[in-house]
């Protein structure tokens, strides 16, 4: 505190201390004045018995202890000085070190957000994820009956809370039909969380005792504002689902956002209240239906060790004791294969992360490297600017500066580039979250996540901005310190062009890296939209309707998925138009298993089989060939012979070596008698994702089969285009119903790109970040060149005088270049082999050391190396050798 | 000007600053004068050492200052002793006296 006062204290300081010496002399001069000295005489003998005031004033500041921050504000004044006069180099120096930070903080934000960050309620470190795995599957939900199961006999936990996501659904308000999101939760879910209201209160144990009995609402902050503009009266105020009405009780706190990141539910209710909810059966009796997640909260000084072993054993016990009425042997040795597994649960469900943890950790990576190559850039033009301060830094010296001084004076300017560059590196960071949370939302509703920076990210910002100013002032500051004040210049020069020549080396190797990074991903890209996934994306539509919100009951939904196309098709400029339980790519689907003409009932095997249900016309809609035997027509009604089509790869495996068309399947259990025969061998189509193997499949037709989700998909083949067809649509439906709408239109192109969100982000991103590492190289090699040409003039122009012509010069500078670019980018290339193969997941019909992209992202960069030298290559060909040799 | 002046041993000014000091509140030109008539002139303390002493010495708290109106009738700044100065002088002092002694002692043992 006194020493901070004392510092801003520092003019009086002054003062005080210039009339405290000034006394001292005063008096000396009075006393030999009245020894008989003649004043002019006695006034000389006192400063002179004094001695140096300046170099007295020096030592009692540095007494003091305030020296060292004095001299910094010093340093900083004279550093905003010197950045002013260069105004160029500034803007240069503050943009890329503003666009590496801030990309850097953008990503550090989002992976915090989706990766580390613990959720705002009580001890988030004592939660944990409990998911049920189900083989060959994968993870899978789990129903009511298990939840309490694990409730009755899981000692390690304090307890377990489920939630299941409702989506966004219709609601009324005062008679007025909107929707909003919601979540369906356990009664312990705000008392385990510690989570309490913000206004009202929340529900607790007691709403799971009476099932349909709690219509009560507890609603998000963000919807409280947004719908209700923060109304406390909102407290007691009722919304309509289907028939039951529905009290909000209390409005969450501003900072919880539920329990998935990204989410942030409108509404949640009671998870008894399923069935009110979803205007159906109520699922919590359903013993086969998964659809919670479950997050359990340890006990007190419990580890997840115990806590999983404990879980695996309760969890063996329910499944054996299933697996007993199980009705056939491979049902019973599935359900023995399933397990379960603890995760930490403190920063909620993982879907995010599981999404996007990945492609984050690879950007992450990326944005560092395209820092450092900013900071190498801008060392090498502070190292060639410092080449023409060497006057100025070598008269500082020699007036008696120190050099620790001079190498501080440096690293001074280099940290206000960096505070500016910090600066505005935080506003673009946030900028650059918004397009990149746009981007995550891929065309559905925008993911509730909040990236305004907070404390944490400005933590990071401020060490990545101090980092990168101790890595790109070192280099001068450490030549700077080196610097005698009696120029052995060469022996400095050489110096210096060896350290700026190491840099260049650097930056070319992570230029390569980055350029092949892009290459890797926008080549995965090209090959993802390039594949053959057994359809043609183009022309076609895919829509639902508003059925189910207008009260469709089941019959008259299907009435109209019977119906609707065949209006379709007889509309101009429509082509075919079908319906189906799922449009390819759709990520996910339904897999059953089958009984097989001529196959023994499959104990063991892989059998797994993809169904699809289909309307007429499927085929011909999405364009995928049948290649024998023929698609469903009129003869397949619900009361004609039950028929199915099968694709290649259904064929090849059961009928290896003889025609499918003719034989039967049929589902297994109560239905096995119900043989369904094969009519046509469809082209294989990938159904989960583009990156999938084409699945076995079996269509069924769509009116010969049990009814089973209510929302099949419409598609629509025109070649009108998209406009055109969705008029038409519009036309047919309001004919079928004038309230009918269209809902979830998208064409068959959007809906693939969008099941490319993370190929598509990487290509994107990689592709911005590889071309700034260009322009970023060129701008380096500029620079370097530049000052090696200068250094080199001398010797130029000697060249020139003995008869080198232009092209020799240019030559010279441009073979330079090309070694220091071969160097550096052989590195960079090393490196790329190494790296590119913790991406192999990602990257699609492409290996990670494919040479073509290698061998292109280091032509490119040469290219651009070359360019970039070639300004002051044809600058030294320019040399006049007569002004240059009457230089010094 | 030609009188053979003694070394001060390292650290020792401070002790006799505080010892100065710690008669009556001086000022700087007090302080040298001080040191010089009490050490009969053997004492010359250069002034390139005593001012940063001082202000080493206030910035540790040893000694408080003020302006006061001197003899002459001009400002001068006037150092004084605290009570950490005070107590941090008699640890000097005990250290010194300790230390001289046995230095003595040698020296007339060794003789």
């Amino acid at each position: 505190m006194m020493w901070a006062q004392r510092l801003l204290r520092r003019g009086r300081m002054e003062r005080e201390l210039e009339k405290e010496l000034g006394y001292h002399v005063e008096r000396r001069t009075t006393e030999l004045v009245a020894a008989g000295v003649s004043p002019q005489e006695a006034a000389r003998r006192a400063r002179l018995e004094f001695g140096g005031a300046d170099a007295i004033k020096e030592a009692c500041r540095d007494a003091r202890g305030t020296r060292w921050a004095g001299d910094f504000l010093q340093d900083c004044r004279y550093g905003l000085r010197v950045l002013r006069r260069s105004p160029a180099f500034t803007t240069v120096a503050i943009l890329s070190l503003a666009l590496g930070i801030g990309a850097a903080t953008a990503i550090f934000s989002l992976m915090d957000r989706v990766m580390f960050r613990m959720m705002p309620v009580r001890e988030p470190e004592r939660l944990v994820q409990i998911t049920r795995f189900h083989p060959p599957y994968g993870p899978a939900h789990m129903s009511y009956p298990l939840l309490q199961a694990f409730r009755k006999s899981l000692t390690s936990v304090e307890g377990l809370l489920a939630r299941h996501d409702m989506g966004v659904r219709d609601i009324s308000i005062n008679g007025n039909v909107e929707t909003a999101s919601f979540d369906l939760v356990t009664g312990s879910y705000y008392p385990l969380l510690g989570v309490r209201a913000a206004v009202g209160r929340t529900f607790g144990e007691e709403v799971d005792r009476a099932p349909g009995g709690n219509p009560v609402a507890v609603i998000s902050h963000r919807y409280w504002e947004r719908r209700f503009a923060s109304d406390p009266a909102v407290i007691g105020r009722t919304f309509r689902r289907f028939n039951t009405v529905f009290t909000v009780i209390g409005v969450t706190p501003r900072e919880f956002f539920g329990t998935v990141v990204g989410e942030d539910p409108d509404i949640t209710v009671p998870i008894t209240m399923d069935a009110q909810v979803r205007g159906g059966p109520s699922w919590l009796n359903e013993p086969n239906y998964g659809w919670l997640e479950v997050i359990g909260r340890l006990r007190p000084g419990l580890g997840m060790t115990r806590a999983r072993a404990e879980a695996a054993k309760v969890f063996a016990g329910i499944v054996a004791e299933d697996a007993v009425s199980a009705g056939s042997d491979r049902d019973r040795r599935a359900r023995l294969s399933e397990y379960v597994e603890l995760q930490p649960g403190g920063n909620g469900f993982d879907d995010l992360r599981r999404r996007f943890s990945e492609p984050l950790i690879i950007l992450m990576g990326t944005v560092a490297l395209v820092l450092l190559l900013a900071c190498a850039n801008l060392a090498n033009l502070l190292l060639a600017k410092s080449a023409g301060r060497r006057r100025e830094i070598a008269v500082r010296l020699a007036l008696g500066a120190g050099r620790g001084r001079v190498a501080r004076q440096l690293l001074a300017e280099g940290l206000l580039l960096a505070l500016a560059g910090g600066v505005l590196g935080v506003f673009l960071a946030y900028g650059f979250d918004q397009a990149l949370v746009g981007m995550m939302s891929n065309g559905g509703p925008r993911m509730m996540l909040d990236v305004a920076p907070d404390g944490r990210v400005l933590v990071f910002a401020a060490a990545v901005s101090l980092a990168a100013c101790v890595l790109f002032s070192l280099a001068p500051a450490s030549q700077a310190m080196r610097q005698s004040f009696q120029p052995a210049l060469a022996e400095i020069r050489a110096g210096r062009w060896r350290l700026g020549k190491g840099i260049v080396v650097a930056q070319m190797a992570i230029s390569v890296l980055l350029l092949i990074g892009a290459g890797l991903f926008g080549r995965t890209l090209i090959n993802m939209y390039g594949l053959d996934p057994g359809f043609d994306r183009h022309g076609v539509v895919l829509f639902s309707t508003n059925a189910g919100r207008l009260g469709y009951s089941r019959e008259q939904v299907q009435r109209l998925e019977a119906e609707l196309p065949a209006e379709l098709e007889d509309m101009a400029g429509i082509q075919s138009a079908t319906v189906s339980m799922f449009p390819p790519i759709s990520g996910g689907g339904w897999d059953g298993s089958f009984l097989v003409e001529g196959q023994l009932s499959a104990e063991g095997k892989d059998d797994a089989v993809h169904v699809n249900s289909v309307g007429m016309d499927f085929f011909k809609t999405f364009g995928t060939p049948v290649v024998l035997g023929r698609e469903f027509d009129r003869r397949d009604t619900e009361n004609s012979r039950r028929v199915a089509i099968v694709n290649q790869s259904f064929a090849r495996h059961y009928f290896p070596d003889r025609p499918a068309v003719g034989r039967w399947v049929a589902f297994p259990g109560p239905e096995r008698d119900t043989h369904y025969e094969i009519v046509g061998v469809a082209k294989d189509v990938k159904y989960e994702s583009l990156r999938g193997s084409f699945p076995r499949t079996v269509y069924m037709m769509a009116a010969q089969v049990p009814p089973g989700p209510d929302s099949y998909m419409f598609s629509v083949r025109s070649g009108a285009g998209m406009a055109w067809a969705i008029a038409a649509i519009e036309r047919a439906l309001a004919r079928q119903d004038s309230a009918l709408r269209p809902v979830s239109v998208i064409s068959l192109e959007d809906h693939v790109a969008q099941s490319l969100l993370r190929e598509r982000m990487l290509a994107t991103l990689a592709g911005f970040f590889g071309a700034q590492a260009l322009v970023l190289a060129a701008v380096g090699i500029y620079g370097v060149m530049a000052f090696q040409v200068a250094r080199r003039r001398r010797e130029i122009g000697i060249r020139i005088a003995l008869g080198a012509d232009a092209g020799s010069v240019i030559g010279m500078v441009l073979g330079q270049t090309a070694r220091l670019t071969l160097v550096g980018g052989a590195t960079g290339a090393l490196a790329g082999l190494v790296l590119a193969r913790g991406a192999q997941d990602i990257l699609y019909g492409i290996r990670p050391n494919d040479p073509p992209t290698y061998a292109g992202a280091f032509a490119g960069l040469l290219l651009i190396a070359l360019a970039a030298a070639y300004f002051p290559g044809r600058s030294a060909a320019r040399t006049n050798p007569v002004t240059t040799l009457r230089e010094d | 000007m030609s009188k053979p002046k003694t070394d001060l041993p390292q650290g020792t000014l401070d002790m006799l600053i505080l010892r100065v000091v710690a008669l009556e509140p001086i000022h700087g030109y007090g302080i040298s004068q001080r040191l010089r008539q009490i050490s009969k002139d053997a004492l010359q303390v250069q002034q390139g050492s005593l001012y940063p002493a001082l202000h080493r010495l206030e910035n540790r708290g040893w000694l408080a200052a003020e302006w006061k109106t001197s003899e002459t009738g001009r400002e001068a700044k006037y150092y004084s002793l605290t009570k950490t100065g005070a107590k941090q002088l008699a640890l000097e002092d005990g250290n010194w006296q300790r230390l001289s002694e046995a230095v003595r002692l040698v020296m007339k043992a060794a003789r």
